[in-house]
């Protein structure tokens, strides 16, 4: 299990992260969410061991994170980290020995991966003349040729195609159903909420958010009604709790205060004509996110 | 741990040798070694002229001076042991018709006449320049032609003319205790052979500070350093660059060396045995071996080596903590440039060590750690410092690199993840308090 327990870190008088404090056992999927400059990096470099916390403590199954114990950990970097001058086996074979591996080991492991994720051809290639997107992939396959215990995933899809994202995203939980517990940041929020149980939202290094993803979603008192057919739009929008009623696609998004309002709404669209839907919806972590951090998460 | 170091040093070293332009680099310094070394074989196999007897004509208008001068020529070989200095002809003609040959284009034409307050006069007429050295050996030869007819019109005998003419016998002595062992050989050794020995030093000093700043600043900028820094601590990291380098500037020399080799052993085979023009290898190898340096290069050369090891560890230490503040490499171009300057200091100072005897100042510079290597041993030669002088500059080295590696550590971890140039020295004078 890995425990972030209170961490802070201040770089001079400038607080970057806020006595974070969060816990990932082993088979689960973490999301660690926040918009550029929030703490996530620092986070991330907490937790494989490339900072000290100000003060605060990481642990792995009990161990602190030294570099005893680095060899059980998997990290992929948000900007490239590949040597670009060096072949792809070359790459994979440097990251795998410095991950303790033998360098047969990594030969073998590194065939069978870039079988998977069909770059087999790629092998003997420089990085520098690879594709954006084939780059990714072996900057993943670096990060997770070692088996990790550990896998920090910081922004795995981007240059990604859709077919490539699909790739990627049944090998995360291939990994997660072998046991790797499994920290990811992204900014795709469906992504977040595909994968991951329980999550951290930080703003300014300060945890806005933090839990499980139904929790949050449940403790979130704003719902969303969608309802298909013929509605009175201005009768809903004179309704106290209503906030917004927008029409797509031929349904209506009422957006509510809190779940009460519902039975409101409900009154007033019973007496539509040709009602085929009516349902409250959990809001998306997106408007959550939006709504917790006050702006939004590409900017 | 030590695996990692192994594997990194191995990698890092493989990074560098097996590379294009090292080849090339290595092919070139084969061919300028080996190439210098059989100077005087290329130039006769080009049809140089070096070798070839300077042909002079001489119209000796006296009918006594060209017999008197023949004999001075053959005394002038002998002296300088230059078997084809000149070749004196005698002759009627005018310069015009001489010249007018074109097989004597490079002939020297000397008309001697007589003078009533010199004894004679000279003029000596050539298509193009003379060099100094030939001009120097042909007035000589005059002059003393000119000696022996004032003598011999002034009635001394064959055998006081021989005493007046023969050198002198100077005897040496030098009181001062430090020098006794100093020949005068000494200082023709600093000015010819120490700065071919200096210049690779100082090449290859140039060389480890690029590489290893380069090698650093590769992994920086392309973020590979975050998962390096994540398997291995920072520390080994930059030990292994170290090591790298130094093994690199080993290989290198030991290939500079083997290239050398070749080149004397080209040599040899060819049987060369050519003057280059004022440049004779073979003499100066000869020079070398009965001045009283040879005696001590037993304790000069390891002294020299230790110094010369230690300041490449140094400067690789310093360049990677240079590396790790940077951000790209042309903020690591600017900053290597301090190195490059105090390398030049040491490499000048030395080339000039022989012109400050005596001076203090001199001698404290060459305690100075990083121009040390290539200060220290040159005073060490002519006798300014002795071995008690040198032992403090490899203390003060030692020193030094345990400073940079406790301090420049702290530096290093800090500066190796870090990828802004904002406030920069705020951040490492904050390191470096630790």
């Amino acid at each position: 299990m890995l425990k972030v327990d209170n961490i802070t870190k201040y770089y001079g008088d400038f607080l970057a992260v806020d006595h974070l404090s969060f816990e990932v056992k082993s088979g689960e999927i973490f999301g660690l969410l926040g918009v550029n400059g929030a703490g996530k990096t620092t986070t991330f470099r907490m937790i494989v061991g490339l900072l000290k916390p100000s003060s605060g403590t990481v642990t792995l199954d009990g161990h602190s994170i030294d570099y005893s114990i680095t060899d059980k950990i998997g990290f992929l970097t948000e900007e490239r980290s590949l040597l670009t001058k060096m072949t792809v086996k070359e790459q994979c074979v440097y990251y795998g020995i410095l991950k303790g591996m033998k360098e047969k080991e990594v030969s073998r492991e590194l065939d069978r991966l870039l079988t998977k994720f069909k770059i087999q051809n790629y092998k003997d290639k420089k990085i520098k003349e690879l594709s954006k997107g084939n780059q990714q992939k072996i900057q993943f396959i670096t990060a997770i040729i070692n088996n990790p215990k550990l896998l920090i995933l910081d922004e795995p899809f981007s240059g990604l195609d859709p077919f490539n994202v699909e790739m990627f995203k049944n090998e995360i939980k291939e990994l997660a159903e072998k046991g790797s517990i499994i920290i990811f940041s992204t900014h795709r929020m469906e992504h977040v909420e595909l994968f991951c149980k329980k999550l951290v939202v930080l703003k300014n290094g300060q945890t806005v958010l933090s839990g499980n993803l139904k929790d949050i979603k449940q403790k979130y008192r704003k719902k969303n009604i969608e309802v298909v057919g013929d509605i009175d739009e201005n009768k809903i929008k004179q309704i106290d709790g209503v906030i917004s009623v927008n029409l797509n696609n031929l349904t209506y998004q009422i957006k509510i205060a809190d779940e009460s309002v519902a039975n409101k709404v409900f009154e007033v669209v019973s007496n539509g004509k040709n009602i085929t839907k009516f349902s409250v919806e959990e809001p998306s972590l997106n408007e959550i996110f939006i709504e917790t951090v006050g702006e939004t998460y590409d900017k | 741990m030590i695996s990692k170091l192994k594997y990194l040093t191995k990698i890092s070293l493989k990074r560098k040798i097996n590379t294009k332009w090292f080849v090339i680099a290595n092919a070139i310094f084969a061919v300028i070694i080996i190439g210098l070394l059989n100077m005087d074989s290329i130039i006769s196999f080009f049809g140089g002229d070096f070798d070839q007897t300077q042909i002079v004509y001489v119209q000796d208008n006296t009918n006594r001076t060209y017999d008197i001068l023949t004999i001075q020529n053959d005394t002038y070989k002998n002296l300088t042991d230059e078997d084809n200095a000149f070749k004196l002809k005698k002759t009627e003609k005018s310069s015009e018709e001489i010249f007018k040959d074109k097989k004597n284009k490079d002939a020297w034409y000397l008309s001697i006449d007589n003078d009533s307050e010199n004894y004679i006069k000279a003029t000596l007429t050539s298509e193009g320049y003379i060099n100094t050295s030939s001009y120097a050996g042909i007035s000589t030869i005059i002059n003393d032609t000119k000696t022996v007819i004032a003598m011999e019109d002034s009635n001394i005998s064959p055998e006081e003319l021989s005493k007046i003419s023969s050198p002198i016998d100077l005897e040496r002595k030098i009181l001062d205790e430090d020098k006794k062992t100093e020949d005068e050989n000494v200082q023709m050794i600093m000015s010819t052979v120490f700065p071919i020995l200096i210049l690779p030093f100082f090449a290859l000093t140039m060389f480890l500070v690029q590489m290893v700043g380069a090698e650093i600043n590769d992994e920086k900028t392309t973020r590979g350093m975050e998962i390096i820094i994540s398997n291995v601590p920072p520390k080994i990291h930059l030990f292994s660059k170290v090591i790298a380098s130094n093994l690199f500037v080993f290989l290198e020399a030991a290939l500079l060396v083997i290239y050398a080799i070749i080149g004397f052993v080209i040599r040899m085979l060819i049987g060369a045995n050519i003057q280059t023009g004022d440049f004779d290898i073979s003499s100066i190898l000869d020079m070398i071996l009965k001045s009283d340096v040879a005696s001590n290069l037993t304790y000069i050369i390891p002294l020299t080596i230790i110094l010369m090891i230690l300041t490449f560890i140094a400067y690789a230490i310093l360049a990677g903590i240079l590396a790790s503040m940077t951000t790209n490499t042309e903020d690591f171009q600017q900053m290597q440039m301090p190195i490059v300057i105090i390398s030049l200091i040491g490499y000048y100072l030395a080339m000039m060590a022989g012109l400050f005897d005596g001076s203090i100042f001199i001698k404290v510079l060459s305690f100075v750690p990083f121009i040390s290597a290539i200060l220290a041993p040159s005073l060490l030669i002519l006798g300014q410092i002795g071995i008690f002088e040198i032992v403090i500059a490899i203390v003060l080295l030692i020193i030094t690199i345990w400073l940079l590696i406790k301090f420049g550590m702290r530096i290093y971890k800090v500066g190796i993840l870090n990828y802004s140039s904002k406030d920069l020295w705020k951040k490492m004078f904050k390191a470096l308090k630790g």
